[in-house]
């Protein structure tokens, strides 16, 4: 079998001399998002760290047009672009919205709603770096449950869980809804891909780990994401139509206690605390694991899995699109 | 950078924005740690006393490039066929792969890539320009051999003495069949004549061909090996029946089948005990080895043992001969004492004590002693040193007097094994090169290998090792044809897909793939750069290489930089 490898897709959008920090989680979630999509795209970006990373004027790093907005208006201005490219007759261009978990947990949660329940076509990736990062580490609704944050400090670190955005996504029923890693650059660029290729709404939630803001080593960013990955706290998933739930990796199941241990933001958790995260966490993967239980597609998908082939995802894709465009003529109708 | 002027309000766009590429800012000047690209050693390399090299010959053999495979280890050991079957791979001991699912088969593979190159073969003719000084070497085992080849590729003709009939010294008269087919041998023993290495048989120094015959060379080499197997020191021990180890495998190995009896106890618990109660094993007797530590105490190759085990020897720990009885000059009885274990001797083993009063008997119709075996360096003048029973020599292989170097068992150090006699040869020649005032290469293998720690195992999915083919125990116990069998192709390649390739890079673009910042790129050749205008140092494309051909280094601390570079 050899070594893992990635084939990724060759022309680099992206430039460097951006403002990220050093091993930053978001700017590699871009950097596969503009392989995935190619140099016919428009980013719109709210305000977040994003909108520091693409440079100050007059320069740009993401190769693209990028559409600078307000904090809480990624989707409805993305709806806007997109119906401006409409009239001008270009139904080739992606437009992809590009927002923090701030700006898509949060404050832009209502434009989302909205985009999403008009179906509108395009392309929503929410890179979740878990907190504000962008004014200095606030805590957000996708912060996890017992994470310091600047405004949930160590003696009373947060006490809610983070929100279950994809379950609010699914219940928009848009045609495709995905989760990705930066460790998985070949899933992300592949669901990317698919995203591009379905008319109707898309929405992609990046797990997108931060260096100063969740205290580790920039050099461990991807070993991170990896772990977050196996040991089921974020789990690599596709939604199809909200309904049909497939499983894109099965996790190697490594304890949550080695993926917190590399984190000075959990630094403060008792062995208690860290028993009921891992609680929640088997708790609410068994909830998932029920949704894509012994059905035949899932079975199926599994098998294109192990031999790599792609086979029946691209024929239910075919279904899915023809769903959507029927949707989307609904909705335009 | 295009400079935009708008000399009217109209001519301003409805909003700021920004036209250049943000390439043009050099946040490079954030770094304070410098990934660079740089190659180390890996742990097999290192630890293997002849210093193959390991991860490149596998990467040879991925590509089913098997004759370059045979030649990248023909650099460094001419004799592949016979330590990819009886090396006992201290290489494997110290793989990156054992702590996580096992040691690569390192010398499974070394085995395949000389047996695939059995047929139709010829050697890589020398390296160097041809000289015109000569070398002796007394002795063809392995030391022998080794030197003389490597002495050819350096461009020096040379002739070995070998006082018996047959090159190979125990490789051809110790190790029995089962393990090392003769063919083999002989093969590559050919291999290394056809480079024009004279060996001249029936050639004992001191003996039919004298010391000062030597006279007439530029350098010798001495490496007569242990030929000697040492007395146990009892009473009986010449008695008709008892055999010491390496005479009885030497009659075998020359095809004359020693006479053995129905019980057959072998004293001691190296490998010459171990080979000779598996040859008498196959003689269809009782084989019971005595010995007087415990097993762990054993220095025969632990393997060795358990296919023993397997095969039906018996063993007794434990126990020391006192006394050998027989009738008519034959043997027939041993009488033995219980020992224990004390304090822990020079070796670092603990030392047998005899427990007092414990004697007892067992029946012996036939006793192989092999309790270690000794040099004769009888032949040898007075002047030069000894330490112990062995010819002393330096690090260089010198031994004192100018233009005699030794290596293998018959000089000091030696851990009796067949690499390292290997090693002695190769060695040797280097220190021959330089005493006939030429400079060579720097051989100096450098120890800093990269760590189990370095390895990214998250891109080698577990794989278990290789089962080797062999034949069954119920075959092997009654035949003297090989035990062990070659790995198929199949199994070759899969095992060598297996070796993470440690301190190699294999342009596998992972680093490539993980940087945040766009800093690095591949050119037509395959070969990255890192664009140090760029990169901020975060060190995820050296925490992420799969194999540790990567390494951060402190910014500014610029002699370190550019050593690294021109490695
Ligand atoms: C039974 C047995 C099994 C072994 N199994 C293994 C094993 O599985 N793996 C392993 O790594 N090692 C094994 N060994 C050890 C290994 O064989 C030796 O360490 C190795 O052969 C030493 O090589 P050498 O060249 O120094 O000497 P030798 O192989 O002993 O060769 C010395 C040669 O010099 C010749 N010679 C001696 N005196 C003179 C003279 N005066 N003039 C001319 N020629 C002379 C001898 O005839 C002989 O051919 C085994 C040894 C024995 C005895
Ligand atoms: C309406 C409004 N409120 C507050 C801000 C200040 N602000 C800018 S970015 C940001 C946080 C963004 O967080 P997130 O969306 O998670 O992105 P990140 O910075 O973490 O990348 C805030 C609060 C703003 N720009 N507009
Ligand atoms: S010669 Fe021995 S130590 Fe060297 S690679 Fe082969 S098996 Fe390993
Ligand atoms: S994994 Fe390969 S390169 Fe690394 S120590 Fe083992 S055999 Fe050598
Ligand atoms: S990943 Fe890129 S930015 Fe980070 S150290 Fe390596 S080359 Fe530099
Ligand atoms: S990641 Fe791959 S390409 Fe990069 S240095 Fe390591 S082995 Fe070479
Ligand atoms: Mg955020």
């Amino acid at each position: 079998m050899g070594q893992i490898k990635y084939q990724l897709p060759p022309d680099e959008v992206l430039a460097p001399g951006h403002f990220a920090c050093p091993g930053c989680g978001a700017t590699l979630t871009m950097r596969y998002a503009l392989k995935a999509l190619g140099r016919k795209t428009v980013v719109v970006i709210p305000a977040c760290c994003w909108s520091v990373i693409d440079g100050p004027v007059p320069y740009s790093a993401a190769g693209v047009p990028v559409f600078h907005t307000a904090f809480e208006t990624a989707a409805s201005t993305a709806s806007g672009v997109k119906a401006g490219l409409d009239a001008q007759g270009d139904h080739e261009t992606t437009v992809l919205a590009f927002a923090g978990d701030g700006g898509t947990f949060d404050i832009g949660l209502q434009a989302l709603s909205g985009a999403a329940e008009r179906n509108e076509d395009f392309i929503y990736i929410c890179y979740d770096n878990e907190a504000y990062m962008n004014t200095g580490i606030q805590r957000s609704s996708a912060t996890p449950f017992g994470a310091w944050t600047t405004t949930t400090p160590a003696v009373s670190p947060k006490a809610e869980k983070k929100k279950n955005i994809i379950e609010i996504l699914a219940a928009h029923r848009i045609p495709y809804l995905a989760t990705a890693s930066v460790a998985y650059p070949d899933d992300m660029i592949a669901k990317i891909r698919k995203a591009k290729d379905i008319r109707g709404f898309k929405f992609i939630h990046v797990f997108s780990p931060c260096p100063p803001g969740w205290k580790f080593e920039p050099e461990d960013s991807i070993k991170i994401s990896r772990m977050a990955i196996e040991s089921k706290v974020f789990p690599l998933i596709e939604i199809i139509d909200g309904i049909d739930y497939a499983l894109s990796k099965e996790p190697d199941g490594i304890p949550v206690r080695d993926y917190i241990k590399m984190q000075g933001r959990f630094r403060h958790l008792n062995d208690e605390q860290i028993g009921i995260i891992q609680a929640n966490v088997t708790e609410d993967w068994e909830r998932l694991r029920a949704k894509f239980a012994p059905t035949r597609k899932v079975s199926r998908s599994r098998r294109d899995e192990s031999t790599g082939e792609n086979k029946s995802s691209q024929t239910r894709n075919v279904t899915r699109t023809k769903n959507a465009r029927k949707r989307a003529q609904k909705s335009r109708g | 950078m295009t400079k935009y002027k708008f000399t009217t309000v109209e001519e301003m766009p409805p909003l700021a924005f920004s036209l250049e590429s943000t390439r043009e800012i050099p946040t490079g000047s954030w770094r304070h740690v410098r990934p660079v690209y740089r190659d180390k050693n890996s742990p097999c390399h290192v630890t293997c006393p002849a210093g193959e090299k390991i991860p490149d010959y596998f990467e040879l053999v991925r590509q089913k490039k098997y004759k370059e495979a045979w030649y990248k280890i023909l650099e460094d050991n001419p004799l592949p066929g016979v330590t990819g079957r009886v090396c006992y791979h201290p290489c494997e001991g110290q793989c990156n792969r054992a702590g996580y699912d096992g040691a690569v088969a390192i010398h499974n593979i070394e085995r395949f890539v000389a047996d695939k190159n059995f047929k139709n073969r010829k050697l890589p003719a020398a390296v160097e320009a041809r000289k015109s000084e000569k070398v002796a070497v007394i002795g063809s085992g392995p030391a022998g051999l080794s030197c003389a080849y490597q002495l050819s590729r350096l461009g020096y003709r040379s002739v070995i003495y070998e006082a018996d009939h047959e090159p190979g010294g125990m490789l051809r008269y110790g190790i029995p069949d089962y393990r090392l087919p003769k063919k083999i041998l002989d093969k590559e023993i050919k291999d290394i004549e056809a480079l024009g290495v004279e060996i001249m048989v029936d050639s004992k120094i001191g003996d039919n061909v004298a010391w000062s015959e030597l006279e007439r060379y530029d350098a010798v080499f001495v490496a007569v090996g242990a030929t000697h197997s040492r007395k146990i020191g009892a009473p009986g021990e010449d008695l008709k029946g008892v055999y010491t180890g390496i005479d009885f495998l030497k009659e075998l190995s020359t095809g004359n089948v020693p006479k053995v009896g129905r019980q057959v106890l072998v004293l001691g618990g190296g490998n010459t005990a171990i080979d000779a109660a598996r040859s008498a094993l196959r003689l269809g007797k009782r084989v019971t080895v005595l010995y007087r530590r415990t097993r762990v105490e054993m220095p025969a190759v632990p393997e060795e043992i358990e296919e023993a085990e397997k095969e039906g020897v018996h063993f007794e720990f434990l126990v020391t001969p006192v006394k050998i009885s027989g009738s008519k000059g034959k043997a027939s009885e041993i009488e033995l004492m219980k020992m224990q274990l004390g304090e822990p001797d020079e070796s670092g083993r603990r030392r047998p004590v005899p427990v007092i009063g414990s004697n007892f008997s067992m029946r012996a119709d036939t006793i192989i002693s092999a309790i270690g075996e000794e040099p004769d360096l009888s032949f040898l003048p007075y002047s030069f040193l000894r330490k112990g029973i062995r010819l002393f020599v330096d690090d260089e292989h010198t031994t004192g007097v100018p233009g005699i170097f030794a290596g293998g068992d018959a000089a000091t150090n030696p851990n009796g094994t067949v690499v390292n006699a290997i090693r002695a040869g190769k060695e040797a020649a280097i220190s021959i090169h330089e005493f006939l005032g030429w400079r060579s290469r720097s051989n100096g293998v450098s120890h800093d290998a990269v760590k189990p720690e370095e390895v990214n195992t998250f891109y080698f999915p577990h794989e278990g090792r290789v089962e080797v083919p062999r034949i069954t125990v119920q075959k092997s116990k009654t035949t003297f044809s090989e035990v062990n069998k070659t790995l198929t192709e199949e199994q070759a390649l899969t095992e060598a897909e297996r070796c993470f390739t440690c301190g190699t890079c294999l342009h596998c673009d992972v680093c490539m793939t993980f940087c945040p910042d766009v800093a690095i790129s591949k050119d037509e050749s395959g070969e990255y750069t890192i664009d140090y205008e760029h990169c901020k140092g975060c060190g995820i494309c050296v925490n992420e290489c799969p194999r540790g051909a990567m390494e951060l280094v402190p910014e500014g601390a610029r002699e370190a930089v550019e050593e690294v570079e021109h490695i």
